[in-house]
Formats: C-alpha cells, sequence, structure tokens
C-alpha cells in the first residue's frame, strides 16, 4: 500500500516488541475491538439483521489485518475515523440517493403490503349496532359472545351468530358460557392481535356484516367496502368499481382515476431530477437564488474570516493587557447556541419594536428584514455575528504554528507590520486554514438553519407559484418546494443532491488552488 | 481600521520596537503605547460591543418578570432572580448535565480520530492520499435533508443489535456525532501537522521510536493548540446541535440542553421565554469556561515545543 | 445452531455491558406491547402493559395526568413523551411505519388529511358516541365519511376586550376601529397579529364576514372548490389593502408583540385565542370576550381548532389503545381535560358545566365558526393565503385584486 513509508518506518514496531507498553494496550483494544464485533455479528444473526451483518464482517476483518499487519501504516491513524464516517455518513449519502429515485412522500410513505393492510383496514364501514362484548374461547376456537333482546349469541369466523345455551347473562353481558372460557381482559390483551382480527358474520348473509370489537369490550358492526383480489392485484368496492394497482404511480387507481389512500413508495426514476427543467416557472426562480446563494456564501467566508482573523492578529499580542478576557468575550456569540441567537437577531430587527430601531435608532422604521436588499446585509451581518468567532479560533490557533524566527526575521529585513503580515503571516496562515475556507463556504452555501430561522426567505416574491424569497438560498428553496405544504421527500433527495454536485465542483477546484498554496511553501 | 490606524507610520513603529530605549520621556511612552497597543484596546471594546449586545438582550429578558424576546427593550428594566430558580425545577440541569457528558465525549473522540488522521496524511505518503483529503472534505458538504429520516432507519436497526449505541441511547447520539469527526477538523489538524518539522520525526526515529511513539509521545504534544482548538469547535458543534439530537432521543428524559430549549421555543403560542432566556444565559457558561480553560494552551503551543525540539 | 449463537450473543452482552459500566435504563423507547407472557403478571385490575402518547408542551401536563387515572381504571400505563408542536405529525408520518411509532398522538384536528393520507391513524368506533359530541368537533375528526379521532377540546379565536380601556363595542368592523382610535393613550385602535409571513388564521373571522370562507360547502362538509375566489373574497382584499395603509395592520406585529402590547395596554382589543387569557388575567387584566365585529356585513366566522388524541395504524397494544380512546370520550376526562387545559370541552354533556365567563364567550364568538378544513388541498391553501394577505398589508401588492386571484390561481393549479 505504501512503499515509502514502510521504508521509513524503523525495523520494529511497537506491536511487535514485548518490552513496549503500547503491545499490551494494542492487545488489550483490539481483543475488546474482536469481541464487540463477534458479539455484534451473532447478535445480528439473532436479529436477522443481514446488512449489519455483512458489514461487521468485512469492517472486522480489516481492522484485524490493518492492525495487525506490519503494513498500513496510514491505515492504522485512518481507520478508526472511517468507520464512523461509513457508518453514519455514507448511510445518510446512500439513503438520500436512494429516495431521490422514489417517490418517497406524503402519500405514499410506506410499502405496497402496509398500504393494503392499511386501506383494508379503513375501508370498513362502522354500522348502526353494537353490543356489549364478551370474548369466549370454545375448542380452542375465538368467538363472541354477545346479548341481543335479552337472548345470548355466539359466532366464529366461520359460523355466523347463533343462540347459544347454557350461557350466563348478566343485564346486557354474558358472564359464563358452560363448557368454554371467558376471556378477561388480561387475556384479551395478550391475545388482542387475533381478537382484533377476528369478525363473526351477523347471519349468512354478507351484506348484515360481521361483529368486530377494537376495544375488547364492545361489538360493533362492521361492513367490508372493498374486496381485494391478491391474484388480479385489485381492490373492488360495493358498488363494483375495481381499483388496479398502478405500480408506476404507487397507487389503487379506478378507471375514472380516483385514488384510494394511502399509496406506495414505488421508484420513479429520474422524474424527481428532471422536476427542476421541467417547470420553467420553477427553474426561473432557481437561477435567481443561485447568484444570491453565492454571493451570500462568499461574502459570509470573506466577512467572518477577515474580522476573525484581524482580531486573531491584534490579540495574539502578548503587550495587550487582558486579552484572556478579551478572547473570551469574543467567543461569547459561538458560545451561545446558533438557533437561539437567530431568533434573538430576529426579534432585535424587527421594524416597529425591534431593539435596534426602537432603542439604538430612537424609533426609526428601517425594515431590516422586510426590504429585501436590508434583509439580505442582515443576513450577512447576522452570520458574521455568528461566524467570525469560529474564524478567530482557528486563526489564534493557526497564529501559533507560524514560527516567531519568521516574523523577526521580517523585523530584521526591516519589514513594516502590514508587510510583514501579508507578506509572511497571511501566506503562512493560508496553507492551513484555505481548506477551511473552502468548507465554511460549502458549509454557507447550504446554510438552511440561519436562512429559515432569521427571514424565512421572505421577503417573498408575489404571485410566485411557490412560497419563495428574496432571500432565499437554493436549500431553502429546496425546503419550501418540498416541504413547505406536501411533505416530498423524493423530490427534496433530487434537489439536494443536484445542490451538492455544485457545491463539490467548485469546492474541488478550490481545493486544487490550495494545493498549488502548499506546494509553494 | 486597522489598516489606517497602523499604515501610517509602520517604519517608525518597527524601528522604535527594536530600539526602545527604557528612560523615554512619559508622555513619548504613553503615545508609542496608544499607536501599539491602546487602539487594540479600543478596538477590542468597539467588537466586544457588538458581540455582547444581542447576548445583554437575552441577559435582561431572563431577570425580566415579563421577558420576550422582542418588545422588552429598555434593558434591566426591573431584576428578578425567579426565572434561574423555576429553571432549575424544570429538566433543564438534567440536560444540561446531559450535554455535558455527550459533548465531552465527542470532543475527545473527535481530537483523537482526527488528529490520527491528520497524522497518517500529514506523516505518510501513501496512494490516493490527496484524493481522500478531498473526499473527505466534499463529503461533508452533502446537504443533510433528509438525515432525520436516514438516522433514525439506521438507529432503529442498530438498536436491534448494539441497544446500547441505538435509538434513545446518549452513546448512539455520540457515535452520530463521531461520523463527522473527519473532515474540517482532520484539514485543520492537516495544515498544523504540516508546519512541524519533519526533522523532529526523523531523529526520534534514529532514536528508534516507533510510528506510535512519535505519535502519542511527540507529535500530539507540539500540536497541542490546534488540539485545544479541534476540541472547543467540536464541544461547541456538539452542544448547539439539535437536529439530530432531537431525532435520536426520543424522551424528554434523554433530552440535551438544545433540543430541550428548541422544544420550549417551538411553543408556538405559549413560548417561555424568559425561561428560555435563562437557560441561553446558563447554557453560555460552560462554553465560557472551557474556553478560559483551553486558551492557554490554544496560544502558547509551539513556542514551549519549539524550545524543546 | 441459531439457539447457540444467540446464547453465546447473550453471553457477549453480558460481558460487554459490564465492561461498558453499564448504560443505565434509559429503556423508555423499547416496544410496550405486553406481547411477552411474563409481563402480564402485574395485579393490575384488568389489563395490563402500557402506551406511548406524544404530545406537545402545552398538553403534556394533563395528559400526565390523565395517564395516572387511566392507570388506574384500566392498568394500562401512559408514557406521554413531549414533542414539538410542529414535529409531531412529521416525526410520527416518519416513524410509525417502523412500527417505532407512538401508539397515539395529540395535536390539532387540522393535520387529520395528512395522517390519512399516509395511512399511519386507524379509524375509530364512534357511531354510538357521535350524538354526544358537539357536532363542530365531529365535522373536524371525520373524513371520507369516516371518524378518525377522539376530539376532547376546541378552541377559536374570539375579540379580546381591554375592560379599563372601553366597556361597551360597537356592531360592526369599522365603527370598532374608530372607537379604538379616539381612546387616549392606546396606540392601536385592535391588534392582530400577523408576522413576516402573516397570519390567515387571525384574519379569517374578518374574511368570512364578506362570506369569502376558503372553501365552500356542502351538507355542512368543505368540498375542495375554493369559497374565496370570487367578488367577496376581493371586496376583503381590498378591505385588507385599507387597513393596511391605515397602518392598523402590519406585518411587524407579530404574535409575541401583540401580546405585549396589549398587556402594556396600548390597545383596546385583540383578536386571540383562549390560549393567552390566562396570561392576561394574571396580569391584573380586567378582559371580555366577544364575538369579533362584521366587517363586510356577514356574520365573522373564526376557525374553530379541535384537539384530537389518534391511535396509530402500526400500534401494537391497539386494543389499550382504544380503551383510552373510550376513557377519553368520558365525562370524567372531558372534564379533567377542561380543568388542566382551560379550554371549551368537545363532549356536550361536559361542555353543559361550562363555568368560565371568558371561555363562555369564546365559545359564542364561534357559535358560526366552522372547523379548520382537513382537505388535503388545504395544504396550498396554506402555503399562499398568509403570504398574499401580508403583502397586500405592507403595500408589496399594491394591486389587492390582482394579488388575491393571483393567489386563487397558484392555490388552484396545485389542487
Amino acid at each position: 500500500m505504501n512503499k515509502q513509508a514502510s521504508v521509513e518506518t524503523p525495523p520494529l514496531s511497537h506491536a511487535r516488541d514485548l518490552t513496549r507498553p503500547g503491545f499490551y494496550v494494542k492487545l488489550v483494544l483490539m481483543a475488546l475491538v474482536n469481541a464487540f464485533g463477534l458479539y455484534g455479528i451473532f447478535a445480528s444473526w439473532a436479529q436477522e439483521q443481514w446488512g449489519i451483518l455483512g458489514f461487521l464482517v468485512v469492517t472486522l476483518i480489516i481492522a484485524d489485518y490493518v492492525y495487525f499487519s506490519k503494513r498500513a501504516i496510514p491505515a492504522k491513524y485512518l481507520f478508526p475515523g472511517l468507520v464512523f464516517l461509513a457508518v453514519y455518513q455514507l448511510y445518510v449519502m446512500g439513503m438520500t440517493g436512494w429516495v431521490a429515485f422514489t417517490n418517497y412522500g406524503d402519500g405514499h410513505n410506506d410499502t405496497k403490503k402496509a398500504a393494503i393492510t392499511q386501506i383494508l383496514a379503513t375501508s370498513e364501514v362502522e354500522g348502526d349496532v353494537s353490543y356489549p362484548l364478551t370474548v369466549v374461547e370454545r375448542d380452542g376456537e375465538l368467538g363472541f359472545a354477545v346479548v341481543q333482546d335479552g337472548q345470548p349469541l355466539f359466532g366464529t369466523a366461520d359460523e355466523p351468530l347463533a343462540p347459544l345455551d347454557g350461557a350466563t347473562v348478566d343485564g346486557d353481558k354474558v358472564t359464563a358460557v358452560d363448557g368454554a372460557t371467558v376471556l378477561q381482559l388480561n387475556d384479551i390483551v395478550q391475545r388482542q392481535d387475533a381478537v382484533l382480527q377476528l369478525r363473526v358474520p351477523m347471519s349468512d348473509e354478507p351484506e348484515d356484516g360481521s361483529l368486530r370489537t377494537r376495544n375488547g369490550s364492545t361489538a360493533t358492526q362492521s361492513l367490508p367496502a372493498l374486496h381485494y383480489d391478491e391474484a388480479a392485484d385489485t381492490l373492488t368496492n360495493t358498488e363494483g368499481v375495481v381499483y388496479k394497482a398502478d405500480d408506476k404511480v404507487g397507487n389503487y387507481v379506478a378507471e375514472n382515476g380516483d385514488v384510494l389512500k394511502p399509496g406506495w413508495r414505488v421508484g420513479v426514476g429520474l422524474d424527481n431530477f428532471k422536476y427542476l427543467f421541467t417547470d420553467s416557472r420553477v427553474s426561473g426562480y432557481f437561477l435567481g437564488s443561485l447568484g444570491w446563494t453565492f454571493a451570500f456564501a462568499i461574502l459570509s467566508v470573506l466577512t467572518t474570516f477577515a474580522l476573525g482573523l484581524v482580531l486573531a492578529v491584534i490579540f495574539n499580542d502578548p503587550r495587550v493587557k487582558g486579552r484572556v478576557v478579551y478572547r473570551a468575550l469574543f467567543i461569547l456569540p459561538y458560545a451561545f447556541p446558533g438557533f437561539l441567537a437567530a431568533l434573538v437577531w430576529k426579534g432585535m430587527l424587527n421594524r416597529q419594536f425591534g431593539f435596534i430601531n426602537q432603542t439604538l435608532l430612537g424609533g426609526a422604521e428601517i425594515g431590516w428584514l422586510t426590504d429585501g436588499n436590508l434583509a439580505k446585509l442582515s443576513i450577512l451581518m447576522v452570520n458574521l455575528w455568528l461566524g467570525f468567532p469560529y474564524m478567530f479560533l482557528i486563526c489564534t490557533g493557526a497564529l501559533q504554528a507560524i514560527p516567531a524566527e519568521l516574523t523577526e526575521a521580517g523585523i530584521m529585513d526591516g519589514a513594516g507590520p502590514i508587510k510583514r503580515f501579508f507578506n509572511v503571516t497571511l501566506p503562512m496562515l493560508m496553507v492551513s486554514v484555505a481548506p477551511l475556507l473552502i468548507a465554511s463556504f460549502a458549509f454557507n452555501f447550504n446554510n438552511f438553519s440561519l436562512i429559515y430561522m432569521l427571514t424565512g426567505g421572505g421577503p417573498n416574491y408575489p404571485g410566485a407559484p411557490f412560497t419563495v424569497g428574496e432571500t432565499d438560498i437554493l436549500i431553502s428553496m429546496v425546503y419550501a418546494i418540498s416541504f413547505e405544504s406536501q411533505k416530498q421527500y423524493g423530490l427534496a433527495s433530487a434537489l439536494s443532491i443536484l445542490i451538492f454536485v455544485v457545491v463539490g465542483i467548485i469546492s474541488w477546484l478550490g481545493f486544487r488552488q490550495t494545493r498549488k498554496l502548499e506546494e509553494i511553501m | 481600521m486597522t489598516t489606517s490606524v497602523s499604515t501610517g507610520t509602520p517604519k517608525r513603529s518597527a524601528g522604535q520596537a527594536s530600539l526602545a530605549p527604557a528612560h523615554r520621556r512619559p508622555k513619548g511612552w504613553l503615545w508609542r503605547w496608544c499607536k501599539e497597543v491602546g487602539w487594540k484596546h479600543l478596538f477590542a471594546l468597539v467588537f466586544i460591543v457588538y458581540c455582547i449586545l444581542p447576548l445583554l438582550y437575552v441577559l435582561s429578558a431572563s431577570v425580566n418578570p415579563r421577558g420576550t424576546l422582542t418588545g422588552s427593550n429598555q434593558l434591566f428594566q426591573s431584576v428578578t432572580g425567579e426565572h434561574y430558580s423555576r429553571l432549575m425545577q424544570t429538566g433543564f440541569p438534567r440536560w444540561m448535565a446531559h450535554s455535558l457528558y455527550v459533548s465531552t465525549a465527542t470532543a475527545v473522540g473527535t481530537v483523537l480520530m482526527a488528529a490520527a488522521a491528520a497524522y497518517a496524511f500529514s506523516r505518510f505518503r501513501f496512494k490516493g492520499r490527496r484524493g481522500g483529503l478531498t473526499f473527505l472534505l466534499i463529503i461533508q458538504m452533502f446537504p443533510q435533508m433528509l438525515a432525520f429520516v436516514a438516522i433514525f432507519l439506521l438507529l432503529l436497526s442498530l438498536k436491534d443489535v448494539f441497544p446500547q449505541i441505538g435509538l434513545g441511547q446518549h452513546l448512539g447520539l455520540i457515535a452520530v456525532y463521531l461520523g463527522g469527526a473527519l473532515g474540517a477538523n482532520t484539514f485543520l489538524m492537516y495544515g498544523f501537522f504540516n508546519t512541524i518539522p519533519k526533522e523532529i520525526d526523523e531523529a526520534a526515529k534514529i532514536d528508534g521510536a516507533s510510528h506510535a511513539q512519535i505519535f502519542w509521545g511527540i507529535i500530539m504534544r507540539l500540536v497541542s493548540p490546534i488540539l485545544a482548538v479541534v476540541g472547543l469547535l467540536s464541544f461547541v458543534g456538539t452542544y448547539g446541535e439539535f437536529i439530530l439530537a432531537r431525532v435520536v432521543l426520543q424522551h424528554q428524559d434523554q433530552y440535551t440542553l438544545a433540543v430541550g430549549l428548541y422544544v420550549w421555543a417551538s411553543d408556538e403560542r405559549n413560548a417561555p421565554w424568559s425561561l428560555f432566556a435563562a437557560g441561553a444565559v446558563l447554557a453560555a457558561i460552560p462554553v465560557i469556561l472551557l474556553f478560559m480553560f483551553l486558551q492557554k494552551y490554544i496560544v502558547s503551543g509551539l513556542t514551549a515545543g519549539g524550545v524543546k525540539g | 445452531m441459531r439457539k447457540s449463537l444467540i446464547a453465546l450473543a447473550a453471553g457477549l452482552t453480558v460481558a460487554l455491558t459490564a465492561c461498558g459500566g453499564g448504560t443505565t435504563g434509559t429503556s423508555s423507547t423499547e416496544p410496550s406491547q405486553s406481547t411477552d407472557p411474563s409481563a402480564s403478571q402485574s395485579e393490575a385490575p384488568a389489563a395490563s402493559g402500557s402506551l406511548t402518547l406524544w404530545a406537545d408542551e402545552t398538553r403534556i401536563e394533563a395528559f400526565k395526568q390523565l395517564g395516572e387515572a387511566f392507570a388506574e381504571e384500566s392498568g394500562v400505563t401512559l408514557d406521554v413523551v413531549q414533542k414539538p408542536t410542529g414535529d409531531i405529525a412529521k416525526d410520527f408520518i416518519a416513524q410509525a411505519p417502523t412500527g417505532q411509532g407512538p401508539d397515539l398522538i395529540v395535536t390539532a384536528h387540522d393535520g387529520l388529511g395528512q395522517l390519512v393520507e399516509n395511512g399511519v391513524i386507524a379509524n375509530i368506533d364512534f357511531a354510538s358516541k357521535a350524538d354526544k359530541f358537539n357536532p363542530v368537533a365531529v365535522q373536524a375528526v371525520t373524513l371520507d365519511g369516516k371518524v378518525w379521532g377522539m376530539p376532547y377540546a376546541m378552541e377559536n379565536i374570539g375579540l379580546v376586550r381591554n375592560n379599563k380601556l372601553v366597556q361597551d363595542t360597537p356592531g360592526t368592523f369599522d365603527e370598532l376601529i374608530a372607537q379604538g382610535k379616539a381612546v387616549e393613550g392606546a396606540e392601536y385602535p385592535i391588534l392582530i397579529q400577523q408576522g413576516e409571513a402573516g397570519d390567515a388564521y387571525h384574519l379569517y373571522p374578518v374574511q368570512t364576514s364578506f362570506g369569502a370562507p376558503v372553501f365552500k360547502t356542502e351538507n355542512g362538509e368543505y368540498i375542495a372548490e375554493l369559497g374565496m375566489a370570487g367578488d367577496e373574497g376581493v371586496k376583503f382584499a381590498e378591505y385588507l389593502q385599507k387597513l393596511g395603509k391605515d397602518k392598523i395592520l402590519s406585518a411587524d406585529l407579530g404574535g409575541d408583540q401583540a401580546k405585549q402590547a396589549f398587556l402594556d395596554g396600548k390597545s383596546p382589543y385583540m383578536i386571540t385565542g383562549p390560549w393567552w387569557t390566562t396570561e392576561f388575567k394574571d396580569a391584573g387584566m380586567d378582559i371580555s370576550v366577544l364575538p369579533v365585529p362584521s366587517a363586510g356585513g356577514q356574520p365573522s366566522a373564526p376557525f374553530v381548532g379541535v384537539q384530537v388524541a389518534y391511535v396509530s395504524a402500526h400500534s401494537k397494544n391497539a386494543l389499550a389503545a382504544n380503551q383510552f380512546m373510550d376513557f377519553l370520550a368520558s365525562k370524567d376526562a372531558q372534564d379533567k381535560l377542561y380543568e388542566l387545559g382551560g379550554r371549551a370541552p368537545a363532549l356536550l354533556e361536559s361542555a353543559a358545566s361550562l363555568d368560565d365567563p371568558l371561555i363562555k364567550g369564546f365559545d359564542e364568538a364561534g357559535k358560526d365558526g366552522q372547523p379548520m378544513p382537513v382537505l388535503p388541498q388545504m395544504t396550498a391553501v396554506w402555503e399562499f393565503w398568509g403570504n398574499t394577505e401580508v403583502q397586500i398589508i405592507n403595500g408589496q401588492s399594491a394591486d389587492a385584486k390582482a394579488a388575491w386571484s393571483a393567489m386563487n390561481d397558484n392555490i388552484k393549479a396545485k389542487f
């Protein structure tokens, strides 16, 4: 895997040197990992979780290979992080990818089997008849005993209700039956699946319906309104209307277009991806938002980085007394949960009641969040507030890596502080920080929660075919399209994948630039 | 602002810095102090106002008997500790404990895994190294729109096999967070690792140290500033996260602070804003304390290491 | 073979749990069905087991207490889990199909269409109880001819008056505004919360007084045909524009701001619901609740919201869940929820003993009210409705008529 590395490695790895404590630490750790893995393999076998089983087997084999082999040294350091990455990040990606090709969402929430069960279960019409119920077990078969006009009746799934001999009746309820067991509520609960599914025909005539119970103590008349024909995969109602399964849309559909609810998930190919390009009204707004999304992401990175860097450089000066306290205060915005900060800013920026207008600006009525351009400015200012402590932190950290000799050399050359900063400090800093700026760009590109909490995308465009506003970035527009009214996970996935492709390509190009930076150093 | 102040006299200030005689006249000393240090205090004050104004507002709402997040614009017009004592009777103390546990565990795990990965990328040359680095960063950019469905299903299946890291477990949540341990953190550390001269490793190798000994014994000490930074970033990121946490932790007995506060805030009609504000104020304290504690590591690292090396 | 593996796995679990220091009893999400025979040996009076119920922060306390009463009666414990209001339906729809969702949820009735469309709730037996309930409540839980949940409380908005500032209320909305303007020291003649995304719900009494309900009705049920697309709707839109120009309505005035302004005595009137009256009274205000005066000549009819409990279609303890539904339909339970939640009970017998003048006032204000529609088409209405209104109010849409018909066209396009 890596020739260079193994050439450089010393002849003895700690794993083999029995005199070093590291060997025993590793042995114990690997024993634990193996125990955990084996346990998981057996448990997933027992639970029939085949996906997990396969993953565990493969991972365990790789783990043992990586840590017991003399080669693959980088893998020893990468492996733990990669395992977590694979489980928790790649899975989400895979799931999103899969959903993007389905119609998963409102109305298509589950499997076909579940849909049929639910359609049939809810198709029964509740009749007017209801009795206090006694559940009885006779000859190993469950049945219902009820009292009609003082006459005890009994029936099972196969035998319609018929007069019952040997029953003790108390008021309107059967309390005991000779030669049979009356089930107490406790027993009913335990056998509830059977009890809940039991339908006792009221008579020989199917039109009379049957008795069912939902609570174990009352029987109600139930008239099935749909008949399922498994072979033809159709549902027929009492009026003879036939609903055919349409596996392209995931619904039972009648000739006249009527649809039974719920439907089920089906693959829809590229339909979700095409959506953007087929509806010209939507794609127009999408393109409009694209520009703002870029402006927002780039400006957010630049402003937060500039402020964070300036503060980091200034307060890296040991002569400034009290900088320990200053730094802690600069971190404060970061210490507050972000969504809270957005809520607070939203309140403070309210045109009529907000702190900014009322107290700071003496009662001005500036529409910080209601005027399109000001709303954009407000978003950038709030994001600067939220984001500069992060940049301040990483810049402060990265500044420590710049050897003092370099700065001193600059002083010897007679370079001023500004020149020193741009010639020495900044390029050194960029090596470690530039990739993070790209990451920060990507993060802001998809910074849904800020937009959602602060302006909700507004002010909205009047008359748009969906709720879209001047401050909507692409991802918040995806939310508006696919979640605002109907939840359309399939569409949301497809659109977010498209966004990812855009951000991914831009970032990838960006990284190629930073590589050059690194080479210069 | 910075530029204008210092551009005026770059040369002179540099010259003075190196030649500064101790017996300068007090007036000149003060002038020089103002020019080189004093304005920094001024600068700090300006930004501190920007930083803490919204927070003062929250603090004021938290001690206002009728605090809301808008409309109570006269700061500190009346003060009561009532909300803080009421807060203690809610689930808040428990949420706080959960948050500290989850965030600390995540931060430690993240630091270890990201540092190990950064070490591999910085010190070894292997196939796919550059691509791997880029891949790590780009994969984190994937929009998490469906994460709440995916994570739920994943932890549901995991629950059958490993109940301890399944749905409804804090360990499960920590594991989810550790899924994001690589990525930007690795990059940050990678850059920092690269600034540590390779000669240090090589000297140790000649002395017979193994790669693990170099990593744990030498490198990890030299990079302590960045460990502290990543630890803090990870702690803060986890501490304020509620989107995944509320999927994993389904029961209010298990909530973390961010989830608890989010649930309060999402009450459209009767949100307890003053309790919420008080909770937010208290929530910020651990982060500040942690930063104060880590600050000395963040700013003192390489100088100390450099001397040793 | 399989058995020995399971035994081995169990052994390892014990070992691992010991190593891990024991992740102690956070077992609340464990499935709660009692199919395991060993679980049934409790001395509970009848059934046993437990049910999980999701409720939001405003309802959780009431249902915790109700759960204790239910446990005493039935032996079934109710595990009440708190969820944010906006997450209940969304999370339930996502989680119910896995079998891991709750057995019951409690929410407002307006999400019914979505719950049915996704097949996550089961219908209930209701025929024998139907005439014991307020007809509006029954209409609210009925969809496609079936009853899907147990209504327990109703709420609607009305006109809340600050009796310190004015004591009598005129018959029309315009007169009310004139009166409000004349009140000394009052900044607003009336407070109707809007916010940047608008709030069609709080404007609905005004809208209906123009004879422009959101959907047309047939035999007392909504049909999927817009009732506000005609001239009546346009008149209302123009009225909105006028209120906006006169600064009676403002997008800056969100719920919190409106509440605060009313608390501060800055307005004699506020259109709001029962959720804030406790706070007003606690602040020492003397208030009355009245019907909203008509602006367009016809009676004002607010939306009636009904609080409902639903049974999951995927509940593993459906029997106990239905027993809980029966329990919820009892007078004792409805009385208790009235006492704890302060909303008019849906059960007529309980509603008859209403004694709180404010709740009675809201009841009166909602006497012409219709339930908030549960038609699936309603989601399309919500998407555009408030937004369009707020754009007319703040002048962003200069032509009220054009904006209103664009809204109707957009809504119809989504049907």
